[in-house]
């Protein structure tokens, strides 16, 4: 098990809980989209996942670990399993896009030397090759988009989740990424994609998560688009 | 098996095997480069330039403050030997025949005497003759000004001072020995109370460097809440984060200190050429150079506050840190 809530509720500060009663289960190899009008707490839901949210109640299990009750220092080898493509991509403006990608290793305390080619390739493979020593200001948004997945990937996790990862790129990119995401699921890696783009969803024939209101309704893949992309 | 051949573009043209084979290529020097000087934490953000100048300042302070505390020790300490090694004898009589007499008695006990380094007499004529700038040429000779005799005494000569007063009031009891006991008690002392407020004031602005680290790290870390959360998120630990933030403030520490102890340097060595050029060195401030005795110490204060700084910014981003998830 990958993923798992048991009522999970999510309230900010004093106000109505965001996520209600939320119940889901991610095994291992398995891709999700997360569906669902803004506002109905997708980012919410992935926070929690990936650790930048407690919840209020109900509890959350991670790779098979308690996180509502395990202690602070068995937190960040959780989060290391983890890639997480951000929505506003969230690098570091005063790096470079290889240092932004490399920081996961970096954090991890791996020798740079053997992450040096994995991340320049990396680079190269998303078409930043020769953009390296690029600041995040001098990248445009689908170039900034390309190092956030980049950075989410080089340290090959177990779970990758993608909040509106084609968002801010044109429908042909769009579609590349999310066909990368299928490869990279195809490799082991759990996947979780929330989105708006209901094309891209039909087109992949995943099985889709929807959130509305805070509350979390589960559908089976959808027929009609399947095999359409792959 | 599906495959994702059929899109064009640079994400489709390399397949997703290539990224986990090693395929290493010429070592890249300048990436190497490019990772070593990049600190996580942006420059600025932790109060760079003007947490240097605060700094500075400090270690400046802090350094003055230092220099004070050793060098009224040295100043002390030379007044206090030359005190404690020399005793003044007042040779009195009725008339000038009867002082003579008894300085050369006592002379004969001095020579004798174990503990008796050297002595110089000034006579009754010669001690009139430094009183006469004040009373006129020819007047101090009818005053039968005692003679003095100026002993200096070896250590054991000291300890045994009250033997040797025994046997020169033996002579006469108008002889009056002088050790400075009482000069030298209130000269002491009032090092010592010198000292205790040079070392509070010192201590004081070690105290103040402590705050100023404290604050500036919280403000750094405000500054930094994005990359502190980034950090977090990608999965680094507390000791990471701190690591990090303890790099910054070492070097900042250890620049804003070298420049502070450096103008104090400089400050003091205009003081000690201001000192000397009035001929006041010798008399008051004895130990004014900048040698090794000086210059050692001083040196300890850039890695005392880089410590210091390091330390409370470290123990503050920790317990910043843990209240976090």
């Amino acid at each position: 098990m990958i993923v798992s809530f048991e009522q999970v509720g999510l309230a900010y500060e004093e106000g109505a809980e965001s996520l209600r009663d939320v119940t889901f289960a991610l095994r291992e190899g398995e891709f999700r989209f997360l569906t669902g009008p803004s506002g109905a707490g997708k980012t919410s839901f992935l926070k929690l996942i990936y650790l930048a949210l407690k919840p209020t109640r109900g509890r959350v299990t991670l790779f098979g670990e308690d996180v509502t009750t395990a202690a602070r220092e068995a937190l960040p080898p959780l989060r290391r399993r983890i890639g997480v493509v951000f929505q506003e991509f969230r690098l570091l403006d005063h790096l470079t896009a290889f240092e932004n990608v490399a920081l996961p290793m970096k954090v991890a305390g791996v020798n740079q030397h053997q992450y040096r080619e994995d991340v320049r390739e990396l680079l190269n493979w998303v078409g930043l090759g020769s953009r390296l020593d690029a600041l995040p200001q001098t990248l445009s948004g689908g170039e900034k988009q390309r190092v956030a997945l980049a950075r989410a990937l080089v340290s090959k996790p177990d779970l990758i989740l993608a909040d509106e990862p084609t968002g801010n790129v044109d429908p042909q990119m769009g579609e590349k990424i999310m066909k990368l995401f299928v490869e990279l699921n195809k490799l082991g890696a759990a996947v979780i994609v929330a989105t708006h783009d209901l094309q891209l969803v039909d087109a992949l024939g995943k099985s889709i998560m929807r959130l509305e209101a805070g509350r979390l309704h589960e559908e089976a893949a959808p027929m009609r688009g399947r095999g359409k992309l792959r | 098996m599906s495959s994702v051949s059929g899109i064009d573009g640079a994400i489709a043209e390399t397949r997703i095997e290539d990224l986990v084979a090693d395929k290493r290529r010429a070592p890249m020097r300048n990436l190497f480069q490019r990772l070593n000087r990049s600190p996580l934490l942006p420059e600025a953000g932790a109060g760079g330039a003007p947490l240097t100048a605060v700094i500075a300042v400090i270690s400046s302070l802090a350094s003055l403050a230092l220099a004070a505390f050793l060098l009224i020790a040295t100043a002390a300490n030379s007044w206090t030997t030359e005190l404690k090694s020399s005793v003044t004898v007042q040779v009195k009589g009725v008339d000038a025949a009867e002082i003579e007499a008894r300085t050369a008695a006592a002379a004969k006990i001095l020579a004798a005497a174990p503990g008796v380094l050297e002595f110089e007499v000034i006579s009754s004529g010669d001690a009139a003759k430094l009183l006469e700038p004040w009373l006129g040429k020819g007047n101090a000779q009818s005053l039968n000004v005692p003679a003095l005799i100026e002993l200096r005494l070896s250590e054991d000569g000291r300890r045994n001072i009250g033997g040797l007063s025994e046997s020169l009031r033996s002579i006469a009891p108008g002889l009056a020995i002088d050790d400075h006991a009482g000069w030298n008690d209130r000269l002491a002392a009032a090092a010592r109370s010198g000292q205790a407020l040079a070392f509070s004031v010192f201590a004081l602005i070690m105290g103040a460097a402590c705050a100023i680290s404290i604050f500036a790290a919280r403000a750094g870390l405000s500054a930094n809440a994005e990359v502190v959360s980034l950090l977090h998120l990608v999965g680094a630990t507390d000791a990471f984060i701190a690591n990090e933030v303890q790099r910054r403030f070492t070097v900042i520490g250890l620049r804003g200190s070298i420049i502070g102890v450096a103008t104090a340097l400089f400050l003091l060595s205009l003081f000690a050429l201001a000192t000397r050029a009035r001929g006041a060195e010798g008399f008051l401030l004895p130990g004014l150079t900048i040698g090794p005795g000086l210059a050692i110490p001083l040196l300890a204060v850039p890695i005392a506050i880089c410590f210091v700084t390091a330390v409370a910014a470290r123990l503050t981003v920790m317990r910043t840190l843990q209240e976090t998830y």
